[in-house]
């Protein structure tokens, strides 16, 4: 979208000259920035990675709570998560606010542009949608450049993966979001989407919601051949916890003994490490396909 | 408030050993039939025959049987078996610990959550689960006992505030519980705003009570608990009535209703606190059941204690049944059911009544 709306703005003659500064963000709200903003705050880790994957991190003023890559990140100013301190964040005068959609309260993004603070919004759709945002990011931010090169060889990277499981049968797997109850990813969800990428099935692919109470029952119906952890410093599914799912000894998974962990990070922040995150996926379901390409995803 | 039982007191005959076999013999006999329809239905179908098989196979304790069952038997016996066992049971404890704290308290709003040592349990387990504990301990899940020591330090907690000079004035026990109440809540809604919204997500869905199926060893000792602490209520059942009659009363019709009150609490906090470790907070069956059972039955505890019991299981086996097939493969909390389906029931059943009445 964000895209085609700039390519709308770009074909009109008598609108060339601004359009080089002229953005629209996800919430679909036109922006103009008269010279690259110096003093950013990011409201999500996956946004501060983009910033700093195209060596922006300089102009980064404020991050999240949860912002600890790359280890940078963990020295700038705090401003809270999805109920950000407004007080913290006026202070750090920032003169660029750029913010998920989901979790931020809304109320917050009211108040800022009250304050006349431009919050430019991203939106996850999927992945190209995020190589797109580090392009948009990198404009708006003056590395249009460094960006440009990050989201090219994030997109070899990606299709690298894509034809290494080419043709190879789908496996099916559960990614163990929470166990207890037992949530999992259904469609709609961006890890559903990985999931397919790196060629599996997601065994919840039949129910409604995104992120579903997902029935044991269906599971042990539907049988997943590989069961995936997240697993990471704040959040994820621990050691003993994923042992109890060795009971379900009929199932494929346990059986086969395919139950694997996968860094929360990579697969939950719609970020620069998404490649690393599919190719740590894509390992896990067709381990025979890497060619000993695992330690590093491949540049080629 | 003094007496919620007496408007209704007339509902019922006078309370015979033949009318109490009759009632609690045909609820017991309706609570089996329940439990086979409950297990008809899931997520996934399985035949009357593979249930069939699948309970013989259990009724055998049959391990080496067990190795080779098909997917729909493993679903009956280690899934859906033990769940709706879980959930008939969560249910009737609720519903009794409800009867019991609205006679206690003399308060028809008393609910098992009312006093706080459901959201001790609760913190015990939000505490568990943001220093990801979540695991097991030997073959047992270690997330209830997290919840039942926080229950229990709640439970003493209110104890040692409500009591002063060796009574337990009814009034300071209800405020030490519903304050308590607010300031354990308060320590979750600040867990849950510290944690990674991926955890807290978790940690909310359990907060909005699930049943899972539990292994054998965690299920026996939960139902063993359940009717142990049960079958003391109702050795209670005749002191019940005198309270609710008040305490003076109850005092001079030889009650020593000191001890029969913190007894009572102590009983009803430790079946609330078990019952949260393993379902989290399932609300609406502890409030309404022993309203519903009571303008059908009347309000005498020798039946209502047991009647209550039975029918809060059989409410909760059927919410449950319902929480885990309405929207299958996914599942919705099961609070949401009872609150839609008993809430309704319960206004129908004040309608019907207030229209014998005149």
């Amino acid at each position: 979208m964000t895209r085609r709306q700039q390519g709308i703005l770009t074909g009109m003659p008598f609108m060339t000259h601004v359009s080089a500064k002229a953005y629209v963000d996800d919430a679909g709200r036109r922006m103009y920035f008269a010279k690259p903003p110096v003093r950013i705050v990011s409201l999500a880790p996956s946004i501060t990675e983009m910033l700093f994957s195209m060596e922006a991190g300089e102009q980064l003023v404020g991050v999240t709570d949860f912002c600890d890559y790359p280890p940078e990140a963990l020295k700038k100013p705090k401003v809270g998560y999805s109920n950000p301190n407004l007080e913290s964040l006026v202070a750090l005068q920032p003169d660029l606010i750029i913010a998920p959609n989901d979790f931020l309260k809304p109320d917050v993004i009211v108040k800022l542009e009250q304050l006349k603070i431009p919050v430019f919004i991203l939106a996850d759709q999927n992945v190209e949608g995020i190589f797109v945002h580090i392009q948009t990011l990198g404009r708006i931010v003056g590395h249009s450049s460094k960006a440009d090169t990050v989201a090219m060889q994030l997109r070899q990277q990606v299709s690298v993966i894509q034809r290494r499981i080419q043709g190879r049968a789908p496996v099916r797997m559960l990614y163990v979001l929470n166990s207890q109850p037992l949530i999992t990813v259904g469609p709609g969800s961006f890890i559903d989407q990985l999931i397919r990428m790196a060629g599996g099935t997601n065994v919840a692919a039949k129910s409604a919601t995104p992120y579903p109470r997902l029935s044991m029952e269906a599971v042990l119906q539907e049988d997943p051949e590989v069961l995936v952890f997240p697993v990471g410093k704040a959040e994820g599914i621990s050691e003993s916890e994923q042992q109890t799912w060795r009971q379900w000894s009929t199932m494929t998974a346990v059986k086969q003994g395919r139950l694997h962990q996968i860094s929360a990070d990579w697969l939950n922040r719609p970020g620069p490490r998404i490649a690393r995150g599919l190719d740590a996926l894509a390992e896990i379901l067709h381990p025979d396909s890497s060619a000993g390409s695992r330690a590093e995803p491949s540049h080629e | 408030m003094t007496d919620l039982a007496s408007p209704w007191a007339s509902a019922g005959a006078v309370l015979t050993v033949h009318r109490w076999v009759a009632v609690i013999g045909g609820l017991l006999l309706a609570s089996v039939a329940i439990l086979v329809v409950c297990l008809q239905f899931g997520a996934t179908s399985v035949d009357v025959k593979t249930v069939a098989t699948a309970i013989m196979h259990m009724l055998r304790a049959d391990q080496e049987g067990a190795a080779t069952l098909g997917t729909s038997e493993i679903i009956m016996v280690q899934i859906r078996f033990p769940r709706v066992l879980m959930g008939f049971f969560v249910g009737a404890g609720l519903a009794a610990v409800g009867v019991t704290l609205q006679a206690l308290l003399r308060n028809p709003l008393a609910d098992p959550y009312v006093l706080g040592v459901s959201s001790g349990s609760a913190l015990g387990v939000a505490l568990a689960i943001l220093f990801g504990i979540g695991s097991t301990f030997m073959f047992l899940p270690i997330l209830p006992f997290f919840g039942f020591a926080g229950g229990l330090l709640a439970l003493l907690l209110i104890y040692r505030l409500a009591q002063s000079k060796g009574r337990l004035p009814i009034h300071s026990l209800l405020l030490a519980g519903v304050i308590l109440n607010a300031i354990l809540t308060a320590f979750i809604m600040f867990i849950t705003s510290i944690m990674e919204p991926n955890r807290s997500a978790g940690l909310m869905a359990w907060l909005m009570g699930s049943l899972t199926a539990p292994n054998y060893p965690a299920l026996g000792i939960f139902l063993l608990y359940v009717l142990c602490v049960l079958v003391m209520l109702m050795h209670k059942a005749q002191s019940l009535n005198m309270l609710t009659l008040g305490e003076e009363t109850a005092r001079s019709l030889g009650v020593e209703t000191e001890g029969i009150k913190k007894w009572l609490f102590v009983l009803t906090a430790l079946l609330t606190g078990a019952i949260v470790s393993v379902s989290g907070m399932i609300g609406f069956v502890g409030m309404v059941v022993p309203h519903a059972v009571r303008l059908v039955i009347g309000s005498d505890h020798r039946l209502l204690l047991p009647a209550s019991a039975l029918v809060g299981g059989m409410f909760l086996a059927v919410a449950d049944t319902i929480a885990r097939t309405i929207m299958a493969p996914a599942e919705i909390p099961v609070g949401i059911v009872t609150a839609l389906t008993g809430g309704p029931f319960f206004l129908y059943l004040l309608l019907w009544r207030k229209d014998r009445m005149v």
